[in-house]
């Protein structure tokens, strides 16, 4: 039996998708490209923007016309509004939130499907029931109905609970040497234009001995670029008062243990969020190599009142500072950024403000999006009062700040010799690319798939705004820049 | 039993619009300022609340305006004794630091409407506090429970009549007074005001890091 999941949202959804492939890997499914090859078809949702949910509701009517021909289920999971997952209800046979995947076995076992494999690891109660048999639509869509499966709204209004045991389950990991290792779900910091406090409800730090035992897999396993994962990671531990060590201290104990492995990785982290990055956090990358020399800090606005509309808790003084500490402690730490540009009420004079920000910081990126209310969040109950036209103005006037310190940037680093991990070829026939420990997209000539995967060092000689390139050297030693 | 269901203990109409909505603590700890998630039992929807009570009453308390075609507020308003509702928090950032408490700070808490709730909360919890509350409201009827605050801490500033101890916008009166620099400076309701309002202290000379908002809409 085959199944195909449609992937959206972003890195931490991609993360928690690899988790639900490993789970039906189990039971005996073989994924498929093809969704029409599949019988069980689902979605990771993200409800972060309409877009998103408008593209779950035009899959899931394509699939319940087909289940007129053949045999089929549906599940979606995610992050999910709760108003969402109500309507979910009524469309899809399954709708759980990402803690309850543990169950996604019973569940599907309920639907009457079980596959050989599944058969084995399901309990013996389960096991010596009626065989089963895969239902029709109108049969499964009345076990549904029947048994209410499995999300009641307590589970709906909470999708943080039980998120431990989801955390339990190993992924299928989508690459064999980059990996993401999610430390934290959930957010409590309720900025006004996002809807993650409400779709993955409340922090839930993972506890930091199963962190490090999935990092000690990986390192040992030859992945090179591990991210750890969370909506605010470095706010990690904070829910446990006093029982979890603080990011910094994870932060250490993984540059201690990458200091004893002998093997060479690098450790990204995001995304943090201002209020909590302490000089602390940063004294430890400095200190560590394998803890990458690549900081994403949002700022979201270089205006302070804007910061007080998107309730960011810091100001653009505060967020000096922390700029200021990395340029001290790591001065050659990238710096990546997210930028909301055309958030309600924003003026000239503000947008003018992001604009120095950008300047003054002098970003390698900025991950810069043109606001739209996103359903659920505070702020979709306001005027969404900056034209369309406008929004776009405004992003490409700092799109422009930002290319110039972006080249400027790369063009520094023309005739050195920097580290880099290949990731695939390069959009240009010929070429390999690959990111340098800041990630810096840097491109060579070859054709050697061999070093996917591994890294080499690179000779740089030209650089154009948001990548460089270079030779492939053998060279021993390298200058150690990003 | 869903833990996070509290049951209603009353509810106090404070104008036609308003009112107070008290619901059983249980053995909620928050800190002064805080605010909780909070809906009808198993509603989908729910909206933030800055708890209006303080540490030391029994019951959670927050301070309701009733929002004309709104989702939630309109549904609290309907709440009777013995009702449950569903409490998520305590959450946010917008609370007196303890060394801002312990050197004897100054504070200047400047509200609209219901924005005075987190206030309230701080006033009932810190009895020593050296504070001054300043009030934006449309109509002195809108002084939610003013005698909880001494008479010479608190200003009521009236846009609409010329009933409040202030007749005029809350800006205004900013302007004509006195703030004294080291003053840690607390705005809390509609975004315009707490932007006009910071821009009047800004220039008064106020420093940005003694400027603290929570913004409700
Ligand atoms: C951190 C935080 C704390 C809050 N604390 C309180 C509180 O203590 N008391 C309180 O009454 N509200 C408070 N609010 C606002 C509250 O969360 C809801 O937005 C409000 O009750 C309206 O919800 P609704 O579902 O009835 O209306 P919706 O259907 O969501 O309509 C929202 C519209 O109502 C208007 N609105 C929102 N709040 C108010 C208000 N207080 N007065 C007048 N108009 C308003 C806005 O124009 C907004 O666009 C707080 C908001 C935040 C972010
Ligand atoms: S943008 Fe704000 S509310 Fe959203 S996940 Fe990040 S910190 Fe939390």
């Amino acid at each position: 039996m085959k199944y195909h999941i449609v992937q959206l949202g972003c890195q931490m959804n991609i993360s928690d998708g690899e988790r639900v492939q490993k789970v039906l890997d189990q039971l005996g499914f073989e994924v498929t490209d093809r969704e029409e090859d599949a019988n069980l078809l689902g979605v990771i949702a993200c409800s972060v923007r309409q877009k998103g949910i408008d593209k779950v509701y035009s899959r899931i009517q394509k699939w319940n016309k087909w289940k007129n021909k053949k045999n089929l289920i549906t599940f979606v999971t995610g992050c999910v509004l709760p108003a969402d997952r109500e309507k979910f209800l009524k469309t899809f046979d399954l709708v759980f939130p990402m803690s309850e995947l543990p169950s996604l076995p019973d569940m599907i076992y309920q639907y009457g499907v079980v596959s050989p494999a599944g058969m084995q690891t399901l309990d013996k109660g389960l096991a010596e029931m009626e065989k089963p048999v895969l239902k029709t639509r109108n049969e499964a869509a009345f076990r549904v109905s029947e048994a209410q499966l499995p999300v009641d709204k307590k589970q709906i209004l909470h999708p943080e609970r039980g998120i431990e045991e989801f955390w339990h389950i190993t992924p299928k990991y989508g690459s064999g040497f980059e990996a993401y290792i999610p430390i934290q779900n959930g957010c409590n910091k309720f900025c006004t234009y996002c809807a993650v406090p409400y779709t993955r409800g409340r922090e839930v730090s993972r506890p930091s001995g199963e962190i490090l035992n999935e990092l000690h897999h990986l390192v040992e396993n030859g992945y090179k670029s591990i991210t750890l994962l969370g909506q605010n990671v470095n706010s990690y531990g904070l829910d446990k008062k006093g029982d979890e060590i603080s990011f910094a201290q994870l932060l250490r104990m993984i540059g201690e243990y990458g200091n004893k492995s002998q093997k060479k990785f690098w450790l990204y982290f995001t995304s943090p969020h201002p209020r909590d990055m302490s000089d602390e956090v940063i004294e430890v990358i400095s200190q560590y190599d394998c803890l990458a020399k690549q900081i994403h800090l949002p700022i979201q606005s270089g205006d302070d009142e804007m910061l007080v509309h998107m309730n960011r808790k810091h100001t653009v003084e505060q967020y000096r500072h922390i700029v200021s500490t990395i340029r001290r402690l790591i001065p050659q730490a990238t710096l990546f950024t997210d930028i909301i540009v055309g958030f309600t009420g924003e003026t000239d004079a503000q947008v003018e403000n992001t604009r120095k920000a950008i300047a003054e910081f002098k970003y390698n990126m900025a991950y810069i999006a043109q606001y739209s209310p996103r359903p659920g969040a505070a702020s979709s109950r306001w005027v969404d009062d900056i034209p369309k036209d406008e929004k776009k103005k405004r992003y490409h006037m700092l799109t422009d700040e930002l290319m110039k310190h972006s080249f400027e940037y790369n063009k520094r680093l023309i005739g050195k010799t920097v580290d880099v991990l290949v990731r695939g070829h390069d959009r240009k026939a010929g070429f390999l690319s690959g990111l340098t420990e800041g990630k810096i997209i840097v491109r060579f000539p070859s054709d050697d798939e061999s070093l996917i995967g591994e890294f080499v060092k690179v000779k740089l000689h030209s650089a154009a705004t948001f990548s460089t390139e270079g030779e492939k050297v053998n060279a021993q030693a390298s200058i150690p820049v990003n | 039993m869903n833990n996070n269901y509290h049951k209603i203990l009353g509810l106090r109409e404070l104008t036609s619009s308003t009112f107070v909505l008290e619901i059983e603590r249980r053995d909620m700890k928050f800190e002064p300022g805080q605010h909780i998630l909070l809906g009808r039992a198993g509603d989908i929807h729910h909206r933030e609340y800055s708890i209006y009570s303080g540490v030391e009453d029994k019951a959670l308390e927050v301070l309701v305006k009733e929002v004309e075609d709104g989702e939630v507020s309109k549904t609290l308003k309907h709440l009777k004794p013995g009702d449950e509702v569903e409490v998520q928090g305590p959450l946010g950032f917008f609370t007196l630091e303890d060394e801002f408490l312990q050197t004897g700070n100054r504070f200047l808490f400047i509200a609209s409407g219901t924005g005075i709730s987190p206030f309230h909360s701080m006033v009932r919890s810190f009895p020593n506090l050296n504070y001054k509350v300043v009030h934006g409201i449309r109509h002195a009827s809108d002084a939610y429970e003013k005698s909880d605050y001494a008479s010479i801490r608190y200003v009521a500033c009236t846009s609409r009549d010329d009933q409040g101890d202030f007749n005029g916008r809350l800006t205004s009166f900013l302007q004509q007074n006195e703030v004294e620099p080291d003053t840690h400076c607390f705005l809390c309701g509609n975004f315009e005001m707490i932007r006009d309002a910071m821009n009047v202290l800004e220039e008064k000379g106020i420093p940005q890091d003694h400027l603290h908002a929570e913004v409700y809409f």
